[in-house]
């Protein structure tokens, strides 16, 4: 009986051995230990990047930071959504714009591609390169909009790739070493893309997109951040290097946007939607809800507004919609105003840029959100070449035309003084490039923000509001991020 | 993957030390053997027989003596006992405390049964611990055992509702009267800061581990107990911590063949729901309110003539979704067809005519259910069999809503030898069911649907309302244009069980099991007006999808029993156990299919969506016990285990979880006879225990995740692949660790007819398993982790008394249990900031008199409060309003208030209303619960009254202020708040009034919407009678039992919304009404 005992009392202290059972390999998961091996991974997390940049743009961030806060967009019929805080400035901390979570979500999948990238193996160096390349472009065009948003701002150039409660907290870093990042990246990108070629379908970054991203940061670091002459002429020899790429005006300005001309000419880089894949994007909130589709309006109406969807939560002003001339054909490409045929006959105003397509009597909002076009870098270039008190007529022209068509000797750009060339670009900006996200950033770089904006017109004093306030919902998370000045 | 060989099962236990023992002590195994087969050679002098009370229970813990010997043994938990005798015409001894001592010469060597006088008390109640079993007098940890009477009279869809007030310290919450749908079981309160309503307990079904206890039909359970205290479940090692239900399935008893049918049919009607507003009040309020927002935003006033329910931009035509249109020539016939008539409120001189219909009323129906069940269970002292099947079909009170059930419990057991017995088991379950497609839509959207809203058009055909978010259910829910699918369901569990006698008190029982459980299910949305009337979608979209999972159990227990000196009780266990499960899933989606014919993928003409998966968990461990008892006195009672568990962290795959407990029984002392007599026992008892938990834990997060799909769609970039970091890795990351001290007593009175037992406990859980927010800078919003402690401290009563003598005719039972928790954030990982704080709020606290982040999580705080705006009246006039504070929520430049605003507390008293001055608004969690329960028996009737309550949690009241502040634009309002609503100046109120979309944020959250939860339930009332045995014996019938029940009847309440029970985190965002039941139940047995 003891020899029982004794077996009882090693069964009682016998520890488990660490079994071999314990070791279960994953079927249907990649874990960090079997990722960033091969080639197809590296293609795979290049992808995975831009998904999370389509993912961001959907949501609407990159329109509410670039051009909400503008003259452009007030309240419409389908309540406001709280984005009266845009148009209105009345943000603050607690009603904030954007996270930038999502952001720095897309700045981490750069961050993974340039550590361990370099590392793999692949068959054409070429592609590693271009990889890389966009990688880096990618990394300095989100933080261009985060330092054009929120200033100063963390500067995270690592992955995040473990857990550390005091590591994983970062402070900010200043606007300026920002932007030498930003400079730094695009020139890294810039050495690295193999070719001058816009891949097919123009849904990723490349060197002609690069080169643009470069002209526009350029010119904002010019203007913004005392880089004066000496950054216009990078700026304008960058635009000059996009011109020598794949690109045109499209004679009709509405192609730009139609679904079924993605991947068009004009278009340098876009964030591509698909049917079925990608989701509605923001442009959805600028449509009309079939229930919402009032019933006395003409035929015409009726058919121009088609299968109804999204909701109409905000719409263009009437005063910017004012700014459009009958014979500018970007008038009817940009937006539609609904009459009612009672009065008061004004009932909505429709964004035709973004109004997606139909697929089995519903309609889906997945145009291509566009990052930069050709038309775009001609303007660009007409405030370089402006900024450096050269003429800007035959970029300003060339807009011109194929906006009014026939029409054009009625609109042609007369060179006047460096202020009135400015006031006549950046309101060429607004015609041209309206409800694509530029407005804010437009006007802030052209230091116009208080004169443009009504809402801002009435508190000249608060240069703040030219930044967004950081959500306390951010700050509450990150104890070593400090609140921007006057928020 | 690989299947589990026998190999692999062996590896679960430690052969090594077995084949070293077998080896050096020449052959253990074999004497093993031997001993076994060779019993019948010493039973010449051994007596063995049964111990039973006078209703023929089994008689655990009795003493039996040889008169005048020193020999003495104890019956076992099953009655039976066995002695050895030195002579015939020797008088053996039964005595029990509580029972008439009996002696019995005995004249042959037969087995000798004997009856003891009285009734087995709770002391002699057999409860299930892990891997055994004990008797409550000596159990010196935290269990309670479910009355199993709960489960007579109810047909329960889902027998978890059962637990509801029946056990002290368990919270069951019905958040749906769904049929099928689980309650939400937490015990004291759960160890989870992230997911306080995810801390679900173990369930352990005859051996077999469980997530849940869904699809048991309730006649097929023989006991079920909740293993409360760390030292109870220790022994289940790395799942424990948040209690462990035992469930036993019902076995064929020896003796004669029982056959018996049941039969319940029950009547089911909607219990409680919010009431909306008739269509008239709503058409008036609704179009002042447009002219109210007009003040503020002009353009507003054409609302009056849109297509909306209170709009006039309606017609007799099929493109507008709503009656309401100015009264003219064409339509005036209208008026002869059931159609209403009123003045505009804002023009009077126009007459405005609607068609009423109440939606909500379309919604519900009154519900039959069915529920049959059969058994044919029986025995001989070989071999026993029970088999019991089942089928159930429940309607829900919502339409097209329903649940069904077929179950099949199968064993049998046979005595190989006198030493080995076998036991085989088959479990089977086959559901499916018909359930809401979205709580929010069906429950409180579509049910706010305006009562204008055209219920068909002119021409006949049905009108889907504003569309399917907020639409007719009649179109929606049932007809051609209703989702169409079907789900079936199966578990099937297959064990095959041994218990060998190895020697005199040793004792082996290994299990092997099998559970597999399989869904599948497709859906189908035909073409219909989904987005309103105008336009049909025709897209189509079928879904279809499978998903299994299939788990294999080994597990073998050694025991050993010895009494030495008649006073050293010893029992000592130990096993092993081993786990693995696979997750095996597949779905896809389609679209475009040109027909609404068939309704499942072969039609579609797009794949849109495909998605599968296999994942694969191990979980193996080795447990021992040990339990002492020195006569019955103290009590002494120690358990380990080790657990292994694949998903964790490299280095910390291991854990160890120890248990020890003590008792003290002072009734048994000497000194116990100075202590008044109607005190019958006392127990004293304290333990405590540390056990584990990796729920919430995937199978492979420890490692990090690149994923190639987001929430089973493919993640894909302009058609291209896309994989993105998901998931940090984390090495680290290790057993939750749950350490709970428990103390308690069990006190008899009077004989032992008022039965109390009291626990407190103090649970610590350390390494919490928890989703820590990151800085959103890092791109990640959370990453698991070990963070932190949580504790959790509360007492328990459980209270049973027979308040009448045991001779009276008439007997009369009270049952009342109640259970508290008080939950406290302990220890937060170092984050630089205060109390290590976690999110939060910025507000103004009026202690400190400055501006303090609370909520979110932070030590010395609890998980889940809510902040909001305080409203603290209604502006009577606009003077009124003109003097408050400004109120930044509005969200329009102009911030003026008007009479009808809500006036909110402007805590830090600067003049402004913002977010700061939200103040504590109560927390979603329960905080006490319990049960009363009352049972008369008269002869052959019965009366059972059955009511349990739950407080300490506020809800909010989302459904409500979605329809009062017309969130949506075009809903009504509840008709409590439009009748007492601010609706000219002057008005003393507290609602505000009506605005068209919340446009002065009236409705913000804000305190009248944050309503107490606490309630009290009748849960069940049943008359119940069995006919007389004698009238029945010429029909050669055992018994006719009848039962008319009502369940839950009532709820009293404060709560304004559909379900008072269920708080959810945030907040009640629909909720399927808990139906009324009446049922009229019978059994019939053979």
């Amino acid at each position: 009986m003891k020899r029982l005992y004794k077996f009882f009392f090693l069964l009682f202290l016998v520890p488990v051995s660490c079994s071999k059972h314990l070791d279960v390999e994953p079927t249907s998961a990649i874990t960090n230990n079997s990722f960033w091996k091969t080639e197809n991974d590296a293609t795979g997390a290049l992808y995975g990047m831009y998904f999370k940049l389509l993912k961001e743009s959907n949501t609407g961030n990159f329109y509410y930071l670039g051009e909400a806060r503008s003259e452009i967009m007030t309240s419409s019929i389908g309540g406001t959504n709280g984005y009266e805080r845009y148009y209105q400035q009345s943000l603050s901390p607690t009603t904030p714009g954007p996270n930038w979570i999502g952001l720095y979500s897309i700045i981490n999948a750069a961050n993974l591609i340039l550590k361990h990238v370099p590392d793999i193996n692949f068959v054409n160096p070429a592609n590693k390169n271009a990889i890389l390349a966009q990688a880096y472009t990618m990394r300095a065009y989100i933080y261009f909009v985060l330092v054009r948003t929120w200033g100063d701002v963390p500067l995270r150039l690592e992955p995040i790739e473990e857990y550390d409660p005091v590591t994983v907290q970062f402070g900010k870093s200043s606007a300026q070493d920002v932007f030498k990042q930003i400079k730094n990246d695009l020139a890294e990108a810039i050495k690295s893309f193999p070719d001058n070629n816009i891949p097919s379908g123009r849904y990723i970054w490349s060197l002609p997109g690069a080169n643009a991203l470069k002209a526009d940061v350029y010119l904002w670091t010019g203007k913004q951040q005392g880089g004066g002459n000496a950054d216009f002429t990078i700026a304008l020899s960058a635009l000059n290097a996009v011109q020598t790429a794949d690109v045109q005006l499209l004679p009709k300005f509405s192609d730009i946007f139609e679904y079924t001309n993605k991947g068009n000419k004009e278009v340098i880089m876009v964030i591509k939607s698909l049917l079925i894949e990608s989701g509605d994007n923001f442009y959805a909130n600028m449509y009309l809800q079939t229930t919402n589709i009032p019933s006395n309006v003409t035929q015409g109406t009726k058919d121009t507004i088609g299968v109804g969807g999204g909701q109409n939560i905000w719409s263009p002003t009437a005063a910017v919609r004012a700014q459009f001339t009958s014979d500018d054909q970007r008038k009817f490409g940009t937006f539609y105003e609904i009459q009612r045929t009672t009065n008061p006959s004004y009932y909505a105003t429709l964004a035709m840029k973004g109004r997606g397509t139909i697929s089995g009597g519903l309609r889906f909002f997945v145009n291509d959100v566009v990052i930069y076009r050709y038309a775009d870098i001609l303007l660009m270039k007409a405030e370089a070449k402006n900024a450096l008190s050269q003429d800007p007529t035959a970029e300003m022209n060339l807009v011109r035309q194929r906006a009014y068509g026939t029409n054009f000797p009625a609109h042609q750009f007369v060179n006047g003084s460096q202020a009135a060339n400015d006031d006549a670009i950046l309101k060429e900006r607004l015609l041209e490039l309206m409800l694509e996200g530029k407005r804010w950033w437009d006007e802030v770089r052209f230091n116009k923000a208080f004169e443009l904006v009504p809402a801002l017109n009435v508190r000249p004093g608060d240069k703040n509001f030219l930044l967004f306030p950081i959500g306390s919902d951010v700050l509450s998370l990150e104890p070593k991020v400090t609140q921007n000045t006057g928020w | 993957m690989k299947e589990v060989s026998t190999g692999d099962l062996l590896h679960a236990f430690p052969k090594i030390k077995i084949t070293k023992l077998y080896r050096r002590r020449q052959s253990f195994i074999l004497l093993v053997l031997l001993q076994g087969f060779s019993m019948h050679v010493f039973a010449q002098q051994t007596i063995k027989g049964l111990v039973k009370d006078e209703s023929g229970n089994a008689l655990p813990g009795v003493t039996v003596t040889v008169k005048g010997q020193p020999i003495i043994t104890k019956t076992d938990l099953d009655g039976t006992y066995s002695i050895k005798v030195p002579a015939l015409k020797s008088v053996l001894v039964f005595t029990s405390v509580g029972f008439g001592e009996r002696e019995v010469v005995v004249n042959d060597w037969n087995p000798v049964q004997v009856a003891l006088k009285g009734k087995a008390s709770a002391l002699n109640d057999v409860v299930v611990v892990g891997y055994g079993k004990n008797t409550r007098e000596l159990l010196t940890t935290s269990i309670s055992k479910l009355d199993t009477k709960v489960l007579e009279n109810i047909p329960y869809a889902n027998a978890t509702s059962a637990l509801q007030g029946s056990i002290a310290g368990l919270r069951v919450q019905t958040g749906s009267g769904q049929p099928g749908d689980a309650p939400r079981v937490i015990l004291r309160g759960g160890t989870s800061i992230n997911n306080p309503n995810g801390a679900t307990p173990l369930y352990i079904i005859d051996g077999i581990t469980r997530a849940n206890m869904n699809d048991i039909a309730a006649d097929d359970i023989e006991s079920l107990q909740v293993l409360k205290d760390a030292a109870a479940t220790s022994i289940y090692g790395s799942r424990g911590s948040d209690g462990v239900i035992i469930i036993t399935t019902k076995t064929g008893k020896a003796g004669k063949t029982v056959i018996s049918y049941s039969y319940d049919l029950t009547l089911s009607k909607k219990g409680h729901t919010m009431e909306y507003a008739d269509t008239k009040d709503y058409i008036e309020q609704a179009r002042l309110s447009v002219v109210a927002i007009a003040k503020k935003n002009p353009a507003a006033i054409s609302k009056l003539q849109d297509k909306t329910g209170y709009g006039t931009g309606n017609d007799l035509s099929n493109s507008t979704p709503y009656t309401t249109q100015y009264l003219t020539a064409a339509n005036q016939h209208k008026l002869n067809e059931g159609w209403e008539s009123m003045p505009d409120p804002v023009d009077p001189t126009k007459t405005i005519i609607y068609k009423s219909t109440n939606f909500a009323d379309l919604l519900y129906r009154t519900a039959i259910s069915n529920n049959h069940y059969l058994s044919v269970s029986g025995g001989t002292e070989k071999a026993t069999f029970n088999i019991g099947a089942g089928y159930l079909t429940s309607e829900g009170v919502a339409i097209s809503t329903d649940y069904k059930r077929l179950t099949l419990n199968m064993n049998g057991s046979l005595k190989v030898s006198n030493n080995v017995e076998v036991t085989g088991r088959i479990l089977y379950a086959s559901t499916n069911n018909a359930a809401a497609a979205s709580l929010a839509n069906t429950f409180y959207r579509g049910t706010s649907l305006p009562g204008s809203t055209k219920y068909a058009f002119e021409d006949g055909t049905i009108a889907p309302g504003q569309n399917s978010s907020i639409g007719n259910p009649d179109y929606f829910l049932k007809g051609p244009y209703a989702q169409q699918g079907a789900n079936s369901y199966d578990n099937i569990s297959i064990s095959l069980a041994s218990h060998v006698n190895i020697l005199p008190g040793l004792t082996f029982d290994p299990q092997v099991s099998m559970y597999k459980a399989r869904s599948d299910r497709y859906d189908f949305i035909p073409t219909s007006m989904r987005n309103g009337v105008g336009t049909l979608v025709t897209s189509r979209i079928a879904t279809s999808s499978y998903a299994k999972t299939t788990q294999y159990e080994a597990s073998g227990v050694l025991n050993y029993k010895k009494t030495f000196a008649r006073v050293h009780n010893l029992s000592v266990k130990a096993g092993g156990s081993y786990f693995k499960r696979q997750n095996y899933g597949f779905n896809a989606t389609g679209q475009g299919a040109s027909t609404d014919l068939i309704p499942t993928l072969n039609a579609s003409a797009t794949a849109t969506l495909v998605n599968g998966s296999v994942s694969d968990l191990v979980i193996e461990g080795l447990f021992s016990g040990i339990d002492y008892n020195y006569d019955g006195r103290y009590i002494l009672s120690v358990t380990t285990r080790y657990d292994g568990s694949s998903n964790l962290g490299e280095e910390h795959k291991l854990g160890f979880f120890p248990g020890v407990s003590v008792g003290w029984n002072m009734h048994k002392e000497k000194f116990w006879s100075v202590v008044p007599g109607f005190i019958s026992n006392f127990k004293l008892r304290a333990s405590y225990g540390v056990n584990g938990k990796t729920s919430g834990l995937g199978d492979f997060q420890a490692q990090g995740d690149y994923s190639v799909s987001t929430s089973g769609v493919a993640n894909a970039y302009a058609g291209n692949a896309a994989i993105i970091s998901n998931i940090i890795p984390n090495p680290n990351l290790k057993w939750e660790q749950s350490q709970t001290k428990d103390i308690g007593f069990d006190l008899g009175l009077f004989n032992r007819r008022i039965n109390f037992m009291f626990d407190y406990y103090d649970r610590v859980t350390k390494d919490l398993l928890t989703s820590v927010s990151l800085p959103a800078s890092t791109g990640f919003s959370t990453v698991l982790t070990n963070l932190g402690s949580l504790g959790n401290k509360g007492v328990e009563i459980d209270l049973s008394a027979a308040l009448l003598s045991p001779s009276s005719a008439l007997q009369w039972t009270v049952g009342f249990n109640y259970g508290t928790v008080k939950s406290k954030i302990l220890k937060l990982p170092f984050n630089g900031v205060a109390n290590n704080r976690i999110g939060g709020v910025l507000v103004y606290d009026p202690s400190v008199k400055d501006y303090r982040y609370l909520g979110g999580l932070q030590e010395g705080g609890k998980v889940g409060d809510y902040y909001a705006y305080k409203q603290i009246g209604i502006y009577a006039t606009d003077e009124e309003a003109a003097k408050g504070p400004k109120d930044m929520v509005i969200g329009l430049t102009d911030k003026t208030k008007y009479g009808g605003d809500a006036a909110f507390l402007d805590v830090d008293n600067n003049g402004i209303i913002d977010d700061r001055d939200r103040i504590y608004l109560g927390n979603p969690n329960p905080t006490w619960n319990g049960g009363f329960s009352n049972t008369l028996e008269y002869k052959n009737l019965f009366f059972i009254i059955r009511t349990d309550f739950t407080g300490g949690h506020t809800i909010y009241n989302y459904p409500a202020v979605f329809a009062d502040g017309q969130l949506q634009g075009d809903a009504l309002p509840t008709k409590e708040y439009l009748a007492k609503a601010w609706k000219k100046q002057g008005d003393i109120t507290d609602a505000p009034r009506y605005l068209w979309q919340n446009q002065q944020q009236n409705f913000r959250p804000q305190s009248s919407y944050y309503q107490k939860g606490d309630f009290l339930c009748i849960r069940e009332v049943t008359l119940g009678y069995s006919l007389p045995a004698k009238l029945l014996e010429r029909f050669k019938i055992k018994g006719i039992r009848l039962n008319l029940t009502g369940n839950n009847l009532y709820y009293f309440t404060a709560y304004k919304g559909n379900v008072p029970e269920d708080a959810e985190t945030v907040m009640d965002n629909g909720h399927y009404p808990i139906p009324r039941n009446f049922i009229f139940g019978a059994k019939i047995s053979f």
